[in-house]
């Protein structure tokens, strides 16, 4: 071929080449042609499905929590957006090297204040959970702020995986305001996904309802997650909506109408400073509707809303508090009834005609009262008693005798007649402690251990309320039921559930779960008893007394440890001849009831009276 | 004056061809627009389907420049070329930055400068002003030392950035000057044997004994026909064998993701989020388009970014899925009319030096074309060589209009090349 130009053999040589040149190339893109035509035509069923599962998804529609409101119509608790940024298991990259360098790249996403924003042992968990949790979105920073997702977005291209989602989270815009009524939301905790109660209804991941109203109606609230279906990017990211395909709307939860009354709530809040430990419960002994409800220490259910970080420091702080900031105490503080309790061994006297009103007892109050060996001491020197004016000022040493005479049986009955004891009142949130009222059987069985036995000396003491345990509520439910003589109705907090549209579904309906009855003359000493010591002279709880409207009540000065003050205890009810409201407040370890007690549970009952009358009048004829 | 003909052959400008090529660079707009397009928000003239269109024109310009250039410069400048674009390489392979995995590119600030697409065309030019001025004979070793030379430094510089594919590149063009400078296509087998040995015998392919043992014994068979030396003969045989046995030593070797890259060749499916990714979602891709595709802006793999680098490496994915097979056909001509139409420079002219150069041009263009739809649609390993004139980025669409310019120099100015050598 070389320097012949024009040889003839060399040309065809070349050609010839040049042929076998484009044969090669045609039998190449041949081959080509074949395998196009393979995956494009014979194959192309499986392929045009499998990029329409590349594309499409099932997506889950969170339903909105229902919202609560007090008796009037005020938001209590509402619901604000959030974002979360999740990594997706199905989107993130398998491989072990690119799992880990996506794992550094974040721990190395710093925030607007060059703060790490994720750390490394909650994101280690969060990996882990990505081998077994593939189906849905695993979060890895809860309550993003808005310049956290846009650092997030920015990166989403060296992210795959790791989107922004927008959930709807609990606000409590009062903050602590009636925390433990209403309880707080956070995720579905391990133990309780395993237990019965909640196996089936819940999975992994959601965001349940703890304590309070928020657990008690959690399935109300929650309403139904919806379907829908969309198309999302190879990031994992949302383009659009695919309508037609199956999806199902999310029905939002129920509104909750409680009884609670903003007004009276904030007012309780107010007269309960958080440095006290306490308890305030305010209730309507005609319907068992809880008015208020304080338990001191607080805690705010906004802090289980927050980032983990946040969260956790928040958690640590009231778990680990020893002033129990998580215990209700207003439903599952037990405490002994103190001076309270006797109007129940009044009540019992009077059932059983062991008292009247014209009845002394022999030993008049000079101070003490001895029982056999023992002195058992009045906190006063009182003289020579009725039982009326026993109960104004609570003389000891007159219901030592009153109770030896009674006897406990006949007093136990009476208290459980009106609440107290045995069974819970079945208030309409978790965690109602029942309390108890000691007899021979049942103090000799819970002291089967320490060896201490009954005796009837102890009468003295639970005569005058020291030995038993009730709640706050018991109180509450125990005057409001002795002022009406009609029933003790089970303490609820629920008012009404009302859908999204405003219709009430369902409506509580008053109940009554003691009988709560007694004689007329008995009704009328009792009365009298609790009028006397608030408005007449000497009276130990003058300092609940309230203008223009008659209260009636009971102070209370619980012993419960020698050498520490007494638990404050003051249980009122007004107006005391048309009981609207029944307020019990404990202050614990403060020392006397009617100096301390008395003039909190004024508060609470003057909130409760000067509110806007046309409103709550209307309400409650 | 001549009479006009498109297809004439004393047409000094190959209209057709150059058609062919306007229309594969409009494909290549078209298609950079619709795998993009979705980025929105940003000013038309930083799209990248503007930016690509900016690149196509400075092309143009750049081979309407070579075209006039004198045709006799072209082995004047080969060595010197030659060797800035070894200096090239050497300075990418020490001094570049290592930009995601591998440092290929010397930034210039305005332009990303890619020596080994330099030395593509430098090494073209080299390699036919060496082998047109020298008669090349198969018994003859001293045939192969000086070519053998020029083709191991670039080789072994490209291969060491490591890019495996562009290195076989310079192969493709070496194998295919010696074929059109005087070795016979039997010739040209022998020597990749060996190749096709390590390939064959591997442990990944199925039936690897039986296939390498076919293949032994058709060289075998090759080898008597052609009555070779006998030295040379067992030799080559021997050099086969011992390949084959070597194989594993030398896939040991390898880089691991190049390792990566013929493992998951050999099965995409095993792990689809993983190495199979970007070829499973190709060749659903290709496949969801159909015999005449989704339409244009249609295809959901491109748009919803299931496919990386959609408008670089895997354009021809874009182009299967919203044109379907007849639109892919349609492109597979055009290459072909491109390659047919260059091949005929070759047999107007007799001058060895635009023979070897023109088919020069077509192997490169003909090995990117191949490989990259190969890769595709699953036939080949992800590689990372782009497609002509259809895939983003301005060095590769340099690269191809110098090519083209390279061959309507010679198409315009073939005749000059006259006398001896």
């Amino acid at each position: 071929m070389f320097n012949s130009l024009n040889n003839n053999e060399d040309v065809q040589n070349r050609n010839m080449k040049v042929l076998i040149y484009l044969l090669l190339v045609w039998i190449a893109f041949c081959i080509l042609g074949f395998r196009l035509f393979h995956l494009q035509y014979v194959h192309y069923k499986e392929n045009f499905e499998r990029s329409e599962n590349n594309r499409i998804r099932r997506m889950e529609i969170e339903a909105e929590r229902g919202f609560i409101y007090d008796r009037n119509g005020e938001i209590l608790v509402r619901n604000r957006p959030s974002y979360q940024i999740v990594i997706d298991a199905e989107q993130m990259p398998r491989k072990k090297d690119a799992k880990d360098s996506l794992f550094r790249l974040l721990l190395e996403i710093r925030n607007e204040l060059g703060v790490r924003m994720l750390d490394s042992a909650s994101l280690d968990t969060a990996f882990q959970r990505t081998a077994w949790i593939r189906n849905r979105p695993i979060r890895i920073l809860e309550d993003a702020s808005p310049e956290e997702v846009a650092i997030i977005e920015e990166h989403s291209q060296e992210l795959p995986g790791v989107y922004a989602i927008i959930e709807s989270r609990r606000d409590y815009p009062y903050g602590t305001l009636a925390a433990h009524a209403l309880g707080y939301t956070s995720e579905i905790s391990e133990k309780q996904l395993a237990s019965e109660e909640y196996k089936d209804k819940y999975e992994s991941g959601d965001r349940i309802g703890q304590k309070g109203l928020e657990q008690q109606y959690d399935i109300e609230f929650r309403g139904k997650d919806g379907v829908k279906t969309v198309e999302v990017n190879a990031y994992g990211r949302i383009v659009s909506e695919m309508k037609g395909m199956g999806e199902q709307p999310a029905i939002p939860g129920m509104h909750l109408v409680s009884t609670l009354d903003l007004r009276v709530q904030l007012a309780a809040e107010k007269a309960l400073p958080d440095s006290v430990r306490g308890a305030i419960v305010a209730i309507d002994p005609r319907n068992g509707e809880i008015l208020a409800m304080v338990s001191s220490p607080r805690l705010d259910p906004n802090v289980f809303s927050l980032k983990r970080k946040e969260r956790n420091r928040g958690w640590a702080k009231v778990a680990l508090d020893s002033t129990r900031p998580l215990l209700n105490r207003a439903i599952a503080g037990v405490y002994p009834p103190a001076s309270i309790f006797k109007l129940v061994t009044t009540g019992a006297g009077m059932e059983h005609n062991l008292l009247s009103v014209n009845k002394y007892y022999p030993h008049r109050c000079d101070g003490g009262y001895q029982f056999g060996n023992r002195y058992q001491k009045c906190w006063g020197v009182h003289g020579n008693l009725n039982v009326v004016n026993a109960l104004r000022l609570s003389c000891d040493v007159y219901f030592y005798q009153a109770g030896l005479e009674i006897d406990m049986e006949r007093i136990n009955e009476f208290g459980r007649r009106f609440g107290l004891g045995e069974e819970i009142l079945g208030v309409d949130i978790p965690g109602e402690r029942r309390g108890w009222l000691p007899d021979s059987a049942s103090f000799n069985k819970r002291n089967k251990r320490s060896g201490w036995r009954w005796a009837r000396g102890l009468i003295l003491n639970l005569a005058i309320g020291q030995g038993q345990l009730v709640t706050p509520l018991q109180q509450a439910v125990l005057v409001g039921s002795l002022a009406t003589n009609a029933g003790v109705y089970r303490p609820h907090l629920m008012k009404e559930l009302r859908s999204r549209d405003g219709t009430v579904v369902k409506r509580f309906t008053p109940e009554i779960v003691r009988p709560g009855k007694m004689k007329e003359s008995t009704h009328q000493v009792i009365l009298a008893g609790m009028d006397s010591v608030v408005n007449h002279p000497g009276g130990t709880g003058k300092r609940g007394a309230l203008k223009g409207i008659r209260v009636g009540g009971k102070t209370g000065s619980g012993e419960w440890k020698k050498g520490e003050k007494t638990h404050a205890w003051f249980a009122a009810v007004a107006p005391l001849y048309a009981p609207e409201i029944a307020v019990s407040v404990i202050l614990e370890s403060s020392g006397g009831g009617g100096a301390l007690a008395a003039p909190v549970a004024r508060q609470v009952m003057e909130a409760y009276f000067s509110r806007d009358s046309v409103f709550s009048r209307k309400e409650n004829p | 004056m001549k009479k006009f003909s498109i297809l004439g052959k004393t047409e000094k400008m190959d209209w057709f061809f150059i058609g062919v090529t306007l229309l594969l660079m409009g494909i290549g707009v078209l298609l950079v627009y619709s795998a993009t397009s979705t980025v929105s928000e940003i000013p038309f003239y930083q799209t990248l389907w503007f930016k690509q269109i900016a690149y196509f024109l400075a092309g143009i310009v750049i081979a309407i420049g070579l075209t006039f250039i004198k045709i006799t410069v072209w082995r004047k400048i080969a060595l010197p070329l030659y060797l800035v674009s070894l200096v090239l390489l050497i300075i990418v392979l020490f001094f570049a930055g290592d930009v995601k995995g591998a440092g290929r590119w010397i930034d210039l600030g305005f332009f990303k400068l890619q020596p080994s697409e330099f030395a593509k065309i430098a090494y073209l030019l080299m390699i036919s002003t060496w082998l047109s001025k020298h008669p090349v004979d198969f018994l003859k070793f001293k045939t192969f030392v000086v070519p053998g030379l020029l083709f191991i430094f670039p080789f072994v510089l490209v291969l060491r950035q490591p890019d495996l594919s562009t290195a076989l590149v310079f192969t493709m063009v070496t194998l295919t000057g010696l074929f059109m400078a005087g070795l016979r296509l039997s010739e040209v087998f022998f020597i990749v044997s060996p190749f096709f040995s390590v390939i064959l015998s591997h442990s990944q392919v199925a039936y690897s004994q039986l296939f390498w043992g076919g293949f032994i014994c058709v060289l075998g068979f090759l080898l008597y026909r052609r009555r070779l030396p006998i030295a040379l003969g067992m030799a080559i045989f021997l050099i086969n064998i011992f390949a084959g046995y070597t194989s594993t030593m030398a896939w040991n070797h390898l880089e691991p993701h190049q390792q990566k890259r013929v493992e998951t060749f050999f099965n995409p499916m095993a792990d689809p989020k993983g190495d199979g990714y970007q070829v499973l979602q190709s060749m659903t891709a290709i496949g969801s388009g159909g015999l005449s595709g989704k339409g244009f802006g249609n295809g959901t793999q491109t748009n919803l970014s299931f496919l990386p680098e959609e408008h670089t490496d895997f354009i021809f994915s874009v182009l299967g899925e919203q044109f379907g097979f007849i639109g892919c056909a349609i492109v597979l001509i055009l290459y072909f009319l491109f390659l047919w139409r260059a091949m005929e420079i070759a047999k107007l002219y007799a001058h060895p030096f635009v023979v070897i150069l023109s088919s020069g041009v077509c192997a490169i263009i003909f090995f990117h074309v191949t490989v990259n739809i190969a890769m595709t649609i699953g036939l080949m390993p992800v590689t990372g060589l782009p497609l002509p004139f259809l895939s983003y980025g301005g060095s590769f669409a340099m690269t191809c209009m110098c090519l083209v310019g390279l061959l309507c120099n010679m198409r315009l100015q073939g005749y000059k090349m006259k006398g001896k050598n």
